[in-house]
C-alpha cells in the first residue's frame, strides 16, 4: 500500500494523482504529470520552436497531444503577423502537431477547446498561457507553464508541486446588475489584501456552496478567469456546471474530508457591481466610486467574458439604445460557434444597431493592443483578463475592468455607470 | 559555463515587492519577447535603481525583501541576472517566479529570515546555494538559510532548464535534428 493511499484528497490532488499514475499524492509532492493535451497560442509557437531548435531539437515528444490555437493576433493587423502565421503553419507541419486551429478556425484557446470537447472534466493538461485556468469551470486542471512549456514539448511533462487548496463557499444569489466578474474582482482584492488571513500564492481556489448551482458555464469561466492574475496555482469548481454530462468523466470532486489551507464564505446577495481600477484585476472598487468617469473605448470579450451568455446579457441592455457618440465599442465572441449562435439569435444585430463593431473570435485588444487598441490618456471599460499599464497598447491609457453588464451600460451612457439602474432597483 | 552553487560577491539590497515587470526589467522587453542577455543586462533594475547596471559585477548577490519578482512571471529579468552569474537571497518569492528564475539558471534562496541583519549594501558575502550556508566576509556574521528543494537544485545543476533539455536530448537522440527516423 502506498503512503497516503485512502487519505482524502482535494479535486486537484485527484487529477494530479491520476495524471502521475499514482493512487495518492500529498500537498507539496513533486510530480511529473502526463498531460492529455498541451496548448500553445500563436504568440509563443515561434519562440518555443526557436528555443528548442537552438538546443538541437528537431522533434517534440508526443506531438499528437499538442494543440496550436490562434487567438492573439487573429486577423493579422501587421505584416509581422502575416509572417508569424506562415511560420506557425510550417512549424505545425514540421512537428506534426495533433491539433492545429489556424487563423479563423475554432476560436479562443481558453474557450474553444472546452466547447469542442477537447478539454473535458477531470482532465489534466499543460498550456503556455496562464489564463488556461478557465478550464477549472468544467473541472479540468490546466497548468500554465509559461516559458517552461518548452520542457513539456521536449520531454512530455514538467515538474509540478501538488498545491494546497482554499475553499471558497458562495451562498445566496446575485442581485440584478451584479455578475460573476464582480464576485471575482472582490475575491481577488480580498486575497491580495489578506482579508481572510489565508495566503493565495500557488494555491488552488476551489469554489463550492449553494450559490454555485445557479452559475452557468459562462459565470464559472468569469470567476476562474478573474482570480488568475493574483498568482493562484489554479481555480476549480467543486461541482460540474448545470447541463454538463459528467457520467463518463474521471472523478474531479474533492473528498468531503479533504484538508484546506483556509475557507472563505461570501454571500452573493451582498455583492454590488464593481470595477477593477487601472493597474490590476484585484484593484476592485464599488462602481459608485467611479460613476461618471467619461470613457472612449468599450470592449466585451477576451478569455473571461466571451461566451454566449455574456453577450446575451449585455445585449439585453443595449437593445433599442445607441452607444454614446464619442465611444467606440468592440465585441469579440469567444469562438466561431458562439459568433454563429449570436448571429442566429439576433444578438450580434443588437450590438451592430447600437453602433458596436464585431471583432473576430480571440483576445481582442487584451493581447497587448494589437487589435482595437487604446490611445494615450484614453479611458476604457472592458471585460479583459487584466488591465496593467500598456495592456491595450498605450502605456498611459486607463483601463478599467467590469462585467459585461457594466461595459454595456457604460458604452450607452458614454461614462462609467452602475448597470443596476437598468434593472429598476 | 559550469554551474556554481557557491557564490562570492558584493551585496545589493532591495526592498519588498520588487515586481518582475517595471521593477527587475521593463515590461516592453517581455511583450517584445527579447531574450538576449546582452540587450537585457543594461536595463536590469533600471526602474528601481538606474545606477545598478553600471556597478553590478558578475557573481554579485541580490538581497531582497518580501515577494521578490511579483507580478506576471516574465523571465527577461531572470535571464539577465542568470547571465551575469548573480545569486538571490530573499524573504519570499511567488512560486511561479521562483520556478521561472531557476529555469533561467538563477540560484535563489527564498524564505530567508533576518536578511537586513545579515548584510548591508556593499558587503562582501559568500553563499552556498546547495546547503543554504551564508557568510558575510565584511562583518564575520554567519547565517543558515533553507536550501532549495531537490528538484530545483537538480535543474540548477544543469544550469537551468536549457541545460536540463540538452541532457534530455542526449538521452533521447531520436528528437535531434541529426537523427534519421526509420521509414514508416
Amino acid at each position: 500500500m502506498m503512503a497516503g493511499a485512502g487519505q482524502p484528497m482535494t479535486a486537484v490532488q485527484k487529477v494530479m494523482a491520476r495524471a502521475s499514475g499514482q493512487a495518492h499524492v500529498a500537498v507539496g509532492d513533486v510530480v511529473h504529470p502526463e498531460p492529455e493535451l498541451v496548448i500553445i497560442h500563436d504568440g509563443y509557437v515561434e519562440s518555443a520552436r526557436a528555443e528548442l531548435a537552438k538546443l538541437g531539437y528537431a522533434r517534440i515528444t508526443r506531438p499528437e497531444r499538442v494543440m496550436f490555437v490562434t487567438d492573439h493576433e487573429v486577423s493579422y493587423a501587421s505584416q509581422r503577423a502575416v509572417e508569424r502565421g506562415r511560420n506557425i503553419r510550417r512549424i505545425a507541419e514540421e512537428w506534426k502537431v495533433g491539433h492545429f486551429f489556424d487563423v479563423g478556425r475554432g476560436g479562443h484557446g481558453h474557450i474553444y477547446p472546452m466547447e469542442a470537447g477537447h478539454v473535458r472534466p477531470g482532465m489534466f493538461l499543460f498550456a503556455y498561457d496562464m489564463h488556461c485556468t478557465n478550464f477549472g469551470a468544467i473541472g479540468a486542471v490546466a497548468v500554465g507553464a509559461g516559458a517552461e512549456i518548452t520542457t513539456v514539448l521536449a520531454t512530455g511533462t514538467l515538474w509540478t508541486e501538488v498545491p494546497e487548496s482554499v475553499r471558497v463557499e458562495l451562498d445566496g444569489t446575485l442581485r440584478p446588475g451584479a455578475h460573476a466578474r464582480d464576485v471575482g474582482f472582490l475575491l481577488a482584492k480580498g486575497f491580495t489584501q489578506g482579508s481572510w488571513d489565508v495566503d493565495h500564492d500557488n494555491r488552488v481556489i476551489e469554489f463550492a456552496g449553494s450559490g454555485i448551482a445557479s452559475f452557468d458555464l459562462a459565470s464559472r469561466v468569469a470567476l476562474c478567469n478573474t482570480l488568475t492574475e493574483i498568482g493562484v496555482a489554479n481555480v476549480v469548481f467543486a461541482a460540474p456546471p448545470p447541463g454538463l454530462d459528467v457520467s463518463e468523466a474521471a472523478d474531479f470532486t474533492s473528498d468531503p474530508q479533504a484538508a484546506y489551507a483556509g475557507r472563505v464564505r461570501l454571500n452573493l446577495s451582498e455583492i454590488k457591481p464593481q470595477v477593477a481600477l487601472p493597474g490590476s484585476p484585484d484593484r476592485a472598487a464599488d462602481i459608485e466610486h467611479v460613476v461618471g468617469t467619461p470613457i472612449d473605448h468599450a470592449f466585451i470579450g477576451a478569455c473571461g467574458s466571451a461566451m454566449y451568455e455574456d453577450f446575451a446579457a449585455a445585449a439585453s441592455m443595449m437593445r433599442g439604445r445607441r452607444i454614446a457618440d464619442r465611444v467606440r465599442m468592440f465585441i469579440g465572441p469567444g469562438t466561431n460557434a458562439i459568433a454563429q449562435r449570436l448571429a442566429d439569435d439576433g444578438i450580434i444585430q443588437a450590438f451592430i444597431e447600437a453602433g458596436a463593431m464585431v471583432l473576430p473570435p480571440g483576445c481582442g485588444p487584451c493581447a497587448g493592443g494589437a487589435m482595437a487598441p487604446l490611445g494615450p490618456k484614453e479611458v476604457s471599460i472592458s471585460t479583459a483578463a487584466t488591465n496593467h499599464s500598456g495592456r491595450f497598447g498605450a502605456k498611459d491609457g486607463e483601463v478599467y475592468l467590469g462585467s459585461p453588464l457594466t461595459v454595456a451600460a457604460s458604452a450607452v451612457a458614454g461614462r462609467l455607470v452602475d448597470p443596476s439602474q437598468f434593472f429598476g432597483r | 559555463m559550469e554551474p556554481s552553487f557557491k557564490k562570492r560577491g558584493t551585496c545589493h539590497l532591495f526592498g519588498d515587492e520588487i515586481p518582475l515587470d517595471e521593477g527587475i526589467m521593463a515590461f516592453k522587453f517581455a511583450i517584445e519577447r527579447v531574450n538576449d542577455p546582452k540587450l537585457l543586462i543594461p536595463h536590469l533594475f533600471e526602474q528601481v535603481d538606474p545606477t545598478f547596471a553600471g556597478r553590478v559585477k558578475p557573481g554579485d548577490i541580490v538581497i531582497a525583501g518580501k515577494s521578490f519578482g511579483c507580478g506576471k512571471p516574465h523571465i527577461q529579468g531572470f535571464v539577465a541576472m542568470a547571465a551575469l552569474g548573480l545569486g538571490v537571497l530573499c524573504q519570499s518569492m511567488p512560486h511561479k517566479s521562483l520556478r521561472r528564475a531557476v529555469a533561467a539558471g538563477l540560484p535563489v534562496l527564498t524564505g530567508c529570515v533576518g536578511l537586513t541583519q545579515f548584510a548591508s549594501n556593499g558587503n562582501e558575502v559568500e553563499i552556498d546555494f546547495t546547503s543554504g550556508a551564508a557568510r558575510n566576509l565584511s562583518t564575520g556574521i554567519v547565517a543558515q538559510f533553507s536550501p532549495l528543494p531537490p528538484i530545483l537544485q537538480d535543474i540548477l545543476a544543469h544550469g537551468g532548464s536549457a541545460g536540463s533539455l540538452r541532457a534530455w536530448l542526449q538521452a533521447h537522440p531520436e528528437l535531434a535534428a541529426a537523427h534519421v527516423a526509420p521509414a514508416a
